[in-house]
């Protein structure tokens, strides 16, 4: 990349602070470049990591009709990882990299995904809680990001969170059966709480650097990637879920947990955040299973990408015109 | 496998038209390794849920596409004379010689009823 | 109702249609993550949905005549109840859609390029006669055929036109499904009766048909066979059972009436 003079990276900050979309071939700070594809490229690949927990349900949904909206729901989260993919690979263009990079730093661990995604999923009661709790956090992250300063982005994630509401509408119909259905409906219900508390805690990061070390988002925030931190928007889940959960006569595995009126803020006990770094770099439950799957299917279909790219067809010999 | 001998991860821009009489509108880009493919794979990828009536997909690497500085010299052009802008005071004129300014209205109003 | 024959041989054939699409659409449901692009991956899943929902359509019309709920029909039927076609049922490949699965994208594509074709000729056959409910069901699905049979027929002539692996791997995967393809064009035991009570014409007609639009595409020798037995007839490989015990699971579970 070409080093930055003063004059172009004041004239970047001034279009960044006066509200200004960047488009892909406008020039960058390399680090809003850096911060962007970390960003992008994790989010994008947590989608398609994230389709394999759920994917383990499709089959075994148990109705016709869940069959197909379970199968909806996890085709829209492949979808989603294209749209993110797709803008991180023009990010990494003038780096030389393509998809092909983005997955092979997957498989070497170099590219870290999403901490739900290393979770188990050993029963219908997740399908349920992923598609109402896991996706609930999600959309409130994806909606804070909306108004991101990279338009690519922000048109990716406005396609997305149309679908969202879909997914929301799934999650909550499959638990409000389960909720409202027998005596073991409901015991699969409350251990697929219990088991994914922790995660769903977790989800949207430390609160600061003093829980791991490190994190990116007082530069995510100085260059408008974000509005909210962390907490902020852990705030925001509970608010909007705790009472629904409360509600519908389940609890939460966390005898602390209240709002308190004075400091207007819900007061929780943390979760492990050294088993949230072990998680994210691999060492989850379901890590490495779901990686070798991902490798597995990668290498398995090698042949397909290969004949085609090499393919004469690849100059487009059109048969649908 | 390097990536000049892999043409499979090609991008194609995609386009699509909500009813037969609405305009072309860029959706957005695929890869695929030619142009069939990333034809039949458009569909899905975008139009899942919305009306669509026509799609496009083109190659990005055909579409001449304006750089930083070209966008800029856009926001600079301002041709007041090729609009009715400066026109305000006729208004004004006609009634001087009793008589209304035909609207937007009475100009466009002899065409296709 | 015509008669009680006329009620036995649709029933068998609404069976077969469903069937059919339904074991179809859950291998299909299996590659769900696993294709061999993303965004294939997406394009491949709506058509398992829209087989699944075409399998749907014809078990409502069963549950209209009195077989059971359609979930019923679908997720507590034993296997030999079941008339699909047994190369539908036979696995994307080796290991489980869950560990260490190699799917083998050869044999998807042919498997379904060839069953959407037969399958386009079959429905064309009914639109033209058949039992009324059943041809309006037929109508509506017949809309999304254009696609399914683009989309495959697509994948089918850029594999079987690539590179000399590609080229060999289709040849295998072209011999694979047509040892087994001649039960897609089957009916079974019924099979005389239905078509004299003019359900669907002649296996003979519809073979023909699909034979001749094939060699329009690729000059392949299309003999073909039942290696496995006529799934029409109820027989069915092992394959069938373990998969049906997947799509059950949940179902079987837990003794509820709202999931």
């Amino acid at each position: 990349m070409t080093v930055a003079s003063e004059h172009q990276l004041e004239q970047f900050m001034d279009r960044i602070d006066r509200g200004e979309k960047i488009e892909a071939n406008d020039w960058m700070p390399d680090d809003y470049r850096e911060a962007l594809i970390r960003l992008i490229s994790m989010h994008g690949i947590s989608e398609i990591m994230g389709a394999l927990p759920e994917k383990e349900w499709v089959p075994k949904a148990p109705t016709l009709h869940r069959k197909l909206a379970i199968m909806a729901k996890v085709q829209d989260e492949m979808g989603h990882g294209q749209l993110l993919l797709r803008v991180a690979e023009d990010l990494m263009e003038p780096l030389g990299k393509n998809r092909d990079d983005i997955m092979k730093d997957l498989f070497s661990g170099k590219l870290k995904f999403h901490n739900v995604f290393h979770m188990e999923a050993p029963t219908w009661g997740d399908a349920g809680i992923i598609a109402w709790l896991v996706d609930g956090a999600a959309i409130i992250s994806q909606t804070m990001m909306l108004g991101t300063s990279y338009g690519p982005y922000g048109r990716a994630l406005k396609r997305i969170c149309a679908e969202e509401v879909f997914h929301a509408q799934h999650g909550e119909s499959i638990i409000m059966a389960l909720a409202e259905g027998t005596k073991e409906q409901r015991v699969l219900l409350q251990d697929s709480i219990n088991s994914w508390w922790p995660s769903l805690l977790m989800f949207f990061g430390p609160k600061s650097k003093a829980e791991t070390g490190h994190t990116n988002q007082d530069k995510n925030m100085r260059y408008k990637l974000r509005t909210k931190t962390n907490e902020q928007l852990r705030q925001e889940f509970l608010t909007k879920y705790v009472p629904r959960i409360w509600s519908l006569g389940l609890t939460i595995p966390d005898e602390s947990l209240r709002f308190d009126e004075g400091d207007g803020e819900w007061k929780y006990a943390q979760p492990d955040w050294n088993e949230f770094k072990r998680i994210v770099t691999g060492h989850g439950p379901k890590s490495q299973e779901r990686l070798s799957l991902r490798v597995r299917s990668y290498e398995m279909n090698n042949w397909v990408r290969e004949a085609l790219g090499k393919s004469a067809l690849a100059s487009g010999v059109g048969s649908h015109e | 496998m390097s990536k000049e001998e892999n043409g499979f991860y090609q991008v194609f821009e995609v386009f699509s038209k909500k009813t037969d009489t609405s305009s072309l509108q860029h959706q957005f880009s695929l890869l695929a390794p030619n142009r069939d493919l990333a034809f039949i794979m458009a569909k899905e990828n975008f139009f899942r849920r919305e009306q669509v009536a026509d799609i496009w997909v083109v190659k990005r690497e055909d579409v001449k596409r304006m750089s930083q500085d070209e966008r800029e010299s856009m926001k600079q052009l301002n041709k007041d004379y090729r609009e009715t802008k400066g026109y305000g005071y006729l208004k004004k004129k006609w009634r001087q010689y009793e008589q209304e300014q035909l609207t937007e209205k009475d100009i466009m109003g002899g065409g296709d009823k | 109702m015509e008669s009680i024959e006329y009620r036995n041989c649709l029933i068998e054939l609404l069976y077969q249609l469903a069937d059919d699409d339904f074991i179809l659409a859950y291998r299909g449901s299996e590659w769900l993550g696993l294709a061999p692009h993303i965004e294939e991956d997406v394009a491949f899943s709506s058509i398992s949905q829209d087989l699944m929902g075409h399998a749907t359509l014809y078990y409502s019309l069963l549950e209209e005549l009195g077989e059971g709920k359609a979930d019923s029909l679908t997720h507590n039927r034993r296997p030999e109840k079941f008339r699909n076609a047994i190369i539908l049922e036979l696995p994307n490949g080796t290991g489980t859609y869950l560990v260490n699965p190699d799917f083998d994208w050869g044999f998807t594509v042919v498997r379904n390029y060839f069953y959407t074709l037969a399958k386009k000729i079959r429905l064309d056959s009914i639109k033209k006669e058949s039992y009324e409910p059943l041809q309006h069901i037929v109508k509506k699905i017949s809309v999304e055929m254009t696609y399914h049979l683009m989309h495959w027929e697509t994948w089918f002539i850029q594999l079987m036109n690539s590179t000399p692996e590609a080229r060999s791997r289709m040849e295998t995967a072209i011999k694979l499904v047509l040892e087994d393809f001649e039960g897609v064009l089957s009916y079974g035991d019924l099979g005389d009766q239905i078509v004299t009570l003019s359900l669907i014409e002649s296996e003979a007609t519809l073979k023909q048909r699909f034979i001749a639009e094939l060699q329009k595409k690729e000059p392949i020798d299309l003999s073909m066979k039942m290696k496995n037995g006529d799934g029409r007839n109820g027989t069915h490989t092992k394959h069938l059972t373990t998969s049906l015990a997947i799509l059950s699971e949940v179902y079987q579970s837990i003794p509820a009436t709202e999931w």
